[in-house]
């Protein structure tokens, strides 16, 4: 009996022993690269990982809506394309009968090579009562059962990207992109757009700087700073432009984030004693308080956790170079997420709280990297140019981001293993938000 | 059967054991400094190597295992090299001595009125620091600092020299003199010359003041440009201007860092004021992060544009003074 404990004894000390060695200097190990690559390469299909979708061009039903289809099957393709749930098949492939509606189609048609689709979506546009409608099916060919038979009205663009956000819910069970908006700073304004760069409209100019937009988790929020009385402060708004409030203090403050639950936190010079620190404060700005408390230090670039509203990541240089950290959003708990260094600013948290986007390098030269939060693991994601400040898409899917790489800030779109990068912006566009 | 089971986990056991101890080898670490003894602004170059580190420092800075930096130590400074591996640090430091630099001398020299008709007076003021001996053009050995009233028959130009261990600085003050216009003739009377501003005065007094590259600690020429603003600021009417630093970075940084870093340099500035006198509540800070970057090399303070120009803080006059009136 005696000889068993002392083996087991054994046993484990021998087990755990190594471990020790390893535990003490995992930090500055290079973690292994391949489970990130490979959690992530599930989240986004590529052709023959998935059921296989086709997309009948959409036919016009009255006169005169040529243009406005043609868009609607433009808007529909793109949409499905970047939205990476199915492989979508080619359409020169495609049946050359024509499907407006359940009647016109032959199911085996589709099913069969060189097609094989899974599914098939299509349907016809048509004025009623002097409105665009879309009359939009998606079938099971194999089954061939019904999935969607709706109708969408409105703008061409508008109920292609409702129509492609259906289909996403019903081949994913989440909702999609598709409607999505993203904010983001031109010139010396914020702007809005679709999440696919079009609809470019203005949201705010007040200051002749504003900088650093961030949408609530919700979408009804939108914060930024401006330099309005030439100090810069927060100013946050409601998404239908109305102004809601805002800090206005004597020192440099920046870098707002909203919580899920409309908590605002930002970095200021407040506080005195030369350092910026990051306060948490009601949406309206009132009611400040200190979270984080170095000396001469910058801790800058506070975001909320969206998924639990309760952690927030944040830039400090307390051991030297700019680093991710990580809090409570009651200021315990300061960590750091990533310690490499190099320079990391602008992190960005996915809204299903798995993964922190961030900015780093160094010597002028910056890259959008993703870290695991559970795991630490990193993955780089852009490599071309110069690229910064990145944002999540609704669904943790996709990051939007600044980048060099046409010539001057532009804002792009990735998915977040680094394919199907676009660019959104041609008139010169930086810090992209992203929201519902 | 047991006794065979526990041979081999004592087996094991050694053999992890063996692993742990191989595998959590001491570090070793070597610090070397090209002098050990610099005048205040020179440089030093430390270099370290470093065997079976996971991580090495200098002075609380993680740094390459094996490397070199060079640093312009302001004081006398201990350069401390931490390796460690695990649990386990090896530590290896050099000193290196500074001795003060005397510091370079400086002069400012303004007139009151920039502008008068001949046979009015107007009032030269100078400040000096670290010279011995101060001669303006004209006037001859002068005080470190003063004011003498001046009524030059023509347009003249004092040159101010001041002089001391740590060198020679100069400047200068322009005083232009117009014909009286003839009585019955007076159309300019209401339209003399502007006197210099406040605005101008303290843009001559406090200057830019520039930075090392992701730096906010001062340089020791910014100290006495700080030293001199502060003389300034300090001195009968000056003392109710209220007045804003604005931090300002290169661009080759981040965005939202470097509002932050701007922050910081205007920051160090309004301490170092506040240290020397000028009271804090006269001081505002703002940081304009990257915004007004506009180099493409590294350049000089004095070349535009260039990143080491982009790097620095600028002082703006906000209100208070007394308008120096004739």
């Amino acid at each position: 009996m005696k000889i068993r404990a002392a083996s087991i004894l054994a046993t484990l000390l021998a087990l755990i022993l190594p471990g020790v060695c390893l535990v003490s200097t995992r930090q500055e190990t290079q973690p292994p690269q391949e489970d990130l690559r490979k959690q992530i390469g599930t989240i986004i299909v590529t052709p023959g990982n998935g059921p296989n979708l086709a997309v009948a061009d959409f036919i016009a039903r009255s006169a005169g809506l040529e243009a406005a289809t043609g868009t609607f099957n433009q808007v529909l393709w793109a949409d499905l394309d970047f939205a990476a749930v199915s492989g979508l098949v080619g359409k020169s492939l495609y049946p050359k009968t024509l499907i407006p509606d359940p009647a016109s189609l032959k199911f085996d048609d589709w099913s069969a090579d060189p097609v094989k689709a899974d599914y098939v979506a299509f349907g016809n546009l048509q004025n009623t009562a002097g409105a665009i409608s879309a009359d939009t099916y998606l079938f099971d060919v194999k089954t061939k059962q019904q999935i969607i038979a709706s109708r969408h009205t409105g703008d061409p663009r508008r109920i292609a990207h409702e129509f492609a956000d259906e289909i996403v819910k019903l081949l994913t069970g989440r909702d999609g992109i598709a409607t999505s908006k993203m904010g983001y700073v031109s010139g010396d304004s914020i702007k809005l757009m679709d999440y696919d760069g079009f609809n470019q409209r203005n949201f705010a100019s007040d200051g002749p700087i504003v900088r650093f937009p961030q949408f609530s988790p919700d979408g009804r929020y939108l914060a930024y700073v401006s330099f309005k009385t030439g100090i810069p402060n927060i100013v946050v708004r409601s998404a239908e432009g109305g102004l809601i409030g805002g800090t206005s203090f004597n020192s440099t403050t920046t870098s707002p984030t909203i919580s899920s639950s409309g908590q605002l936190a930002f970095s200021s010079a407040v506080g005195g004693g030369g350092s910026m620190e990051i306060y948490v404060s009601n949406l309206d700005g009132s009611n400040a308080r200190r979270l984080t408390r170095t000396t001469k230090g910058i801790n800058i670039s506070p975001r909320w956790n969206p998924q639990t509203g309760r952690e927030i990541a944040f830039i400090s240089d307390r051991a030297g170079t700019p680093q991710v950290y990580v809090m409570d959003s009651s200021g315990g708990n300061q960590r750091p997420l990533i310690a490499r260094g190099g320079q990391a600013d602008s992190p960005s948290w996915s809204p299903d709280g798995r993964y922190v986007a961030f900015t780093y390098g160094g010597a002028g030269s910056f890259q959008v990297f993703i870290a695991d939060v559970a795991s630490g693991q990193l993955i780089q994601i852009t490599s071309q140019g110069r690229n910064e400040s990145p944002t999540w898409s609704p669904d943790s899917r996709h990051v939007a981001f600044q980048s060099t790489r046409s010539g001057r800030w532009e804002v792009w779109q990735a998915h977040i293993d680094g394919t199907g990068q676009r660019q959104l912006t041609r008139g010169g566009a930086r810090s992209p938000t992203w929201a519902k | 059967m047991e006794r065979t089971f526990s041979r081999i986990a004592a087996i094991i056991f050694t053999t992890s054991v063996l692993i742990g101890v191989v595998g959590c080898a001491k570090p070793k670490v070597q610090l070397q400094v090209s002098r050990d003894r610099v005048q205040q602004g020179e440089d030093v170059r430390v270099s370290w190597t470093s065997k079976d580190a996971k991580q090495v420092q200098i002075n609380g800075q993680t740094v390459e295992k094996t490397g070199a930096q060079v640093f312009t130590p302001d004081n006398t400074t201990t350069y401390m090299a931490v390796a460690k591996r695990g649990n386990k640090e090896a530590r290896d430091s050099k000193v290196v001595a500074v001795t003060p630099r005397p510091a370079k001398p400086n002069i400012r020299i303004s007139a009151d009125q920039e502008a008068i008709t001949r046979g009015q007076s107007t009032t030269l003021r100078w400040t000096s620091n670290n010279a011995d001996r101060v001669t303006i053009s004209d006037l001859g050995t002068v005080p470190s600092s003063g004011s003498r009233v001046v009524s030059p028959s023509t347009s003249t130009t004092y040159n101010a020299s001041a002089t001391g261990p740590g060198g020679t600085d100069s400047a200068s003050a322009r005083v232009t003199v117009t014909e009286e216009t003839p009585a019955g003739d007076r159309p300019r009377t209401n339209t003399t010359p502007p006197n210099p501003t406040i605005a101008a005065l303290f843009n001559q007094w406090v200057l830019p003041i520039y930075f090392d590259l992701d730096k906010a600690d001062l340089q020791p020429q910014s100290k006495d440009k700080l030293r001199r603003a502060a003389e300034w600021l300090t001195q009968g009417p000056n003392r109710s201007i209220v007045f804003r630093i604005e931090g300002n970075c290169d661009p080759r940084g981040t965005e939202e860092y470097n509002i932050g870093l701007g922050e910081r340099r205007a920051q160090a500035a309004k301490e170092f004021l506040a240290s020397s006198g000028v009271e804090a509540s006269r001081i505002q800070t703002v940081s304009y992060g990257k915004e007004r970057a506009a180099g493409t090399g590294e350049g000089s303070p004095d070349a535009r544009p260039s990143w080491a120009h982009d790097r620095r803080d600028d002082f703006v006059y906000v209100s208070g003074g007394t308008p120096r009136n004739p």
